[in-house]
């Protein structure tokens, strides 16, 4: 069972203690056909996703998304605090987390102006279904298994 | 972005859901490319056939529109809204 264990500094109200580095690139279901056809595959990217219990979905910073050449399956409504409701991309992306053998296909991401927060990704639910979390605001410690 | 492909799921969806409620639809223009039991089959499908452009998947509900929730993203906590075009 992989395992990654995260002791932060701090109190347990330290945003970046929820922080953790990925590496996101096109999903397996995608390359597997890409490199079958010869095709080139733009290299994965490694920055920080923070983990959002609050999040249905996994987002992607759309910047990245552009850079990785992932392309858009679908388009979805979503509400945001300077609009009424705006449209998204969603895109086919597996994210693993640096330091863990914790890979996950996450075929369905919302793209987000994430890069201004010094975001790649948000983890949400449809990853975290996937794992077993436990986060002790008491010893400063996040333990994620899968 | 997936303008065709989403009018086109519109005017079809009532058929879809009747047959195929609760499987993932692979569209690509205003052409019904197939229907999956798993989003990953669908996903394969439309990259073997179309690489690395746009096409649409997604799962036959009766809802129009998948409700997504981000708080993070509604409340302003994050910036939900991008530069890049949709």
């Amino acid at each position: 069972m992989p395992i990654l264990h995260i002791q932060y500094d701090g109190k347990a109200q330290a945003s970046d203690g929820k922080v953790v580095q990925v590496v996101v690139g096109l999903a397996q279901s995608f390359t597997d056909q890409l490199l079958q056809q010869g095709q080139s595959l733009s290299q994965p990217i490694a920055r920080n996703a923070l983990i959002d219990t609050g999040a249905s979905m996994a987002c992607i910073d759309d910047s990245a998304a552009q850079n990785l050449r992932l392309p858009a399956i679908d388009v979805v409504q979503m509400t945001s605090a300077s609009h009424a409701s705006i449209q998204q991309n969603v895109y086919p992306i597996q994210m693993q987390i640096v330091g863990s053998p914790i890979r996950v296909e996450v075929p369905r991401a919302i793209g987000a102006n994430l890069a201004a927060q010094g975001l790649l990704a948000l983890i949400g639910l449809d990853y975290l279904q996937h794992c077993t979390l436990f986060y002790n605001g008491l010893m400063g410690e996040i333990t994620l298994s899968i | 972005m997936l303008e065709k492909e989403r009018k086109f799921y519109d005017r079809k969806r009532a058929e879809l859901v009747s047959q195929h409620l609760g499987q993932f639809v692979l569209i690509k223009e205003e052409e019904l490319i197939g229907v999956y039991n798993k989003i990953e089959e669908a996903l394969a499908e439309g990259a073997r056939r179309f690489g690395l452009q746009s096409f649409l998947v997604r799962q036959i509900s009766e809802t129009s529109e998948e409700e997504i929730n981000i708080p993070a993203l509604a409340l302003g906590i994050l910036r939900a809204d991008s530069p890049h075009s949709i």
